[in-house]
């Protein structure tokens, strides 16, 4: 018999009983197209966020933080499942915590680091002009580092040592504040609250519009500010108090030799450690968002594989009844002299069939998701990100899973099939 | 051993079952089948007439002796040369029809060059050929289950035909026919084996389809009893130049072989 004959039977055979050969593809499907579009997704996610760290740029620097610290926020993280740890003068104490003038100097001394600048924490209550009654929430950070390629919609780049207070704003924020577009904003002066900690009283902080920023994940949600508008800040901020508060430093950014490499990188985060610091880059930072969501599409990859289970066991079954209901025909055909090869393919054939219409209706569904979803996500919770697709196919990927399914088919396959291929003539002819 | 022979059997044993339970369905069978002969296997229900016509086609293995296909042993051979020889050598008659019920006529009369991997216009034109044999062309694009049970057995004897064989085996192939029916598939039988020099080996219950064979095989308990050849040869031409296939229209020859073997008959059944 030749192959194109075995493949042919084997898929008018599935044609005979279309019930049940239809429920068995339908459970094949919903396993495939739960992997498929979990994975179109983790593709979608992953794509634009590496887009947009090939944007920032982003390697040139590392944010530096006390090692403490960083214990104190996973043991805050692990909702203290760890239990009470026993006190540390030495590792737990109030002043590990910070990073004194001391430190900063050490950091700036280890080789291959080239600048190193404390972040004060910084915050505002509102943000209001002088068009405007209304007030608005801000978040503005300084800028750690040039070295981010930062996204203007408008005007430009905040000068980092400019005397002038300079802000970039986030964008949204023209119309609010009175203004008739991003364009009319640049070069006007808004005002920034800040309440002073020691009486709680506000005091207005005049900050000038000097570019307004693209939607980013990177500036996640930020609005830039230069290093005199945060002194102007931080001296309402910390007015009346002692100047320790106001040069109280948890967070560093130095920027680094990047001509050193990934060897570089690694030495100099060794280097922070041994003085007691944690560094890491945006690029760590991302990572450790990837895993996290990468363990989110793990789980719902393990939901997809085992529906592909408990569709191969339906695979198993279809294709045992599949034998049972054909004995005779497998009988007359063995009689006629077609071997136990050929019969034995013939149901693989049909297993892979199963496997392969399963997968290809998951792969043709989600590409209905996809033209559906994308659209609809860009119009609603993915608005602000521009260039966003939700979901985003990896053809070779898709080729794989299609290839795995019939695979994982053809080994549900192997039981009914062998049992075909072993029946005798007589004892099949036999069969009532 | 005649260069004629297409198969013999030598002490063909075939016992079935374990020591305490064992069944010996032959019991040393000696037998040898010429080229063009029709042979005749009867005997009463359980005797072992089916599971001597199985091992004589390779369908089923024997437990002691051998049989031999044109005066080859066939102890030795692989499945697949076996597989082959069924193929390209034998075609069988089942009085269950076994069709794929569902698919069409032409399709089922097609099934053993598609085993043998006959590529399609080839099977087309060599399955329509056999049907105008059997006289059922109108019906190629039938579905087989919607044939009356002559026709069914038409079409079966079209799809045993297809592939040329050296020998046709029929086990009781009028088993489920009317008589007048059977006289049409007993009529198609012969006159194959006429034209085309087929060999014909028939179990059968039937004594006038027994009486019309050139020899009758009588099996008891798993032995041959009684091998009586019709060696009349010129009675068995002028037989054949009567016999020409016509459906419903062969009580003449049918009456005269059934009188030249009513003996015979009586004692079958
Ligand atoms: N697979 C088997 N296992 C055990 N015994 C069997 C098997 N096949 C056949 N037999 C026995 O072998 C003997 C011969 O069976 P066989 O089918 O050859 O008889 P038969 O002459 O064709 O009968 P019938 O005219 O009823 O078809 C019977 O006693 C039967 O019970
Ligand atoms: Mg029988």
């Amino acid at each position: 018999m030749k192959l194109i004959d075995i493949i042919k039977s084997a898929n008018s055979n599935l044609l005979r009983n279309k019930g049940r050969t239809f429920l068995t593809i339908l459970a094949i499907f919903i396993g495939s197209f739960t992997i498929i579009a979990t994975s179109a997704i983790r593709t979608g996610v992953n794509g634009y966020i590496d887009k947009q760290m090939d944007s920032a740029g982003g390697e040139g620097y590392i944010e530096i933080m006390p090692q403490a610290f960083q214990e104190i926020m996973q043991s805050v993280m692990s909702f203290g499942s760890n239990g009470p740890t026993e006190y540390d003068p030495d590792k737990n104490s109030t002043e590990m915590t910070i990073i004194s003038a001391d430190d900063m100097k050490k950091i700036a001394e280890i080789d291959g680091v080239e600048s190193v600048k404390g972040a004060r924490m910084v915050e505002a209550e509102y943000v209001t002009s002088d068009k405007t009654d209304k007030k608005y929430l801000i978040s503005p950070h300084a800028l750690p580092s040039t070295r981010i390629n930062i996204d203007i919609a408008e005007g430009r780049l905040i000068n980092i040592n400019s005397h002038t207070p300079e802000i970039n704003l986030q964008p949204g924020y023209a119309t609010v504040l009175g203004y008739a577009s991003d364009a009319d904003i640049i070069g006007q002066t808004i005002q920034l609250a800040i309440v002073e900690q020691a009486t709680m009283k506000i005091q207005l902080v005049e900050a000038k519009v000097v570019g307004v920023l693209n939607k980013s994940i990177i500036n996640m949600g930020r609005s830039w500010i230069n290093e005199s508008l945060q002194d102007d800040i931080l001296d309402v901020l910390y007015a009346g108090m002692p100047s320790s508060y106001r040069d109280m430093t948890m967070l560093a950014t130095a920027e680094w030799d990047t001509s050193l490499g990934d060897d570089g990188l690694d030495r100099i985060k060794d280097d922070l450690e041994e003085l007691g610091f944690v560094g890491t880059t945006i690029n760590d930072q991302v990572g450790m968002i990837k895993t996290f969501f990468d363990a989110i599409i793990l789980v719902f990859t393990i939901f997809g594989g085992i529906a592909l289970l408990a569709a191969s066991i339906g695979i198993i079954n279809t294709l045992f009844m599949a034998v049972q209901e054909r004995t005779r025909e497998i009988g007359l055909m063995k009689a006629m002299g077609l071997g136990k090869g050929k019969i034995f393919m013939m149901f693989s054939i049909e297993a892979i069939s199963l496997g392969f219409w399963g997968s290809a209706l998951g792969v043709g569904v989600a590409y209905l998701a996809k033209a559906i979803i994308n659209p609809l996500a860009a119009n609603t919770f993915l608005k602000d990100l521009p260039g966003f697709n939700l979901m985003e196919f990896d053809i070779l990927l898709l080729v794989y899973l299609v290839a795995l399914v019939m695979l994982i088919a053809f080994l549900a396959g192997t039981l009914p099939a062998r049992r075909a291929a072993r029946k005798d003539p007589i004892e099949a002819l036999r069969y009532e | 051993m005649s260069s004629r022979s297409v198969i013999a059997a030598k002490n063909l044993t075939k016992i079935y079952g374990k020591k305490s339970s064992a069944v010996k369905a032959l019991n040393g069978i000696d037998l040898e089948i010429q080229r063009g002969e029709t042979v005749a296997i009867i005997g009463k229900s359980g005797s072992g007439k089916s599971t001597l016509m199985h091992i004589l086609a390779l369908l089923d293995s024997q437990t002691a002796g051998r049989v031999e296909i044109g005066g080859q042993s066939t102890t030795r051979l692989k499945m697949r040369q076996i597989n082959r020889l069924r193929n390209r050598r034998f075609g069988f008659v089942f009085q269950q029809f076994f069709m794929n019920a569902r698919d069409t006529v032409l399709n089922n009369v097609m099934l053993p060059l598609k085993i043998a991997g006959v590529r399609k216009s080839e099977r087309k034109r060599r399955a329509m050929e056999a049907l105008e044999i059997v006289e059922l062309t109108a019906k190629a694009k039938m579905r087989a289950n919607d044939l009356s049970g002559g026709e069914k057995q038409r079409v079966c004897i079209a799809r045993a035909l297809i592939n040329n064989p050296a020998i046709i085996f029929a086990d009781e192939p009028t088993g489920n026919l009317d008589s007048a029916t059977s006289q049409a598939v007993e009529d198609l039988l012969f006159d194959l084996n006429k034209k085309k020099d087929i060999t014909l080996i028939i179990v059968t219950h039937d004594a006038d389809l027994a009486a019309r064979c050139d020899r009758q095989l009588y099996i008891k308990d798993g032995k041959i009893i009684s091998n009586v050849a019709d060696d009349n040869k010129g009675k068995r031409a002028a037989r054949d130049e009567n016999h020409t296939f016509r459906p419903g229209a062969m009580r003449k020859t049918v009456g005269l072989s059934h009188k030249r073997s009513a003996g015979q008959g009586g004692r079958i059944l």
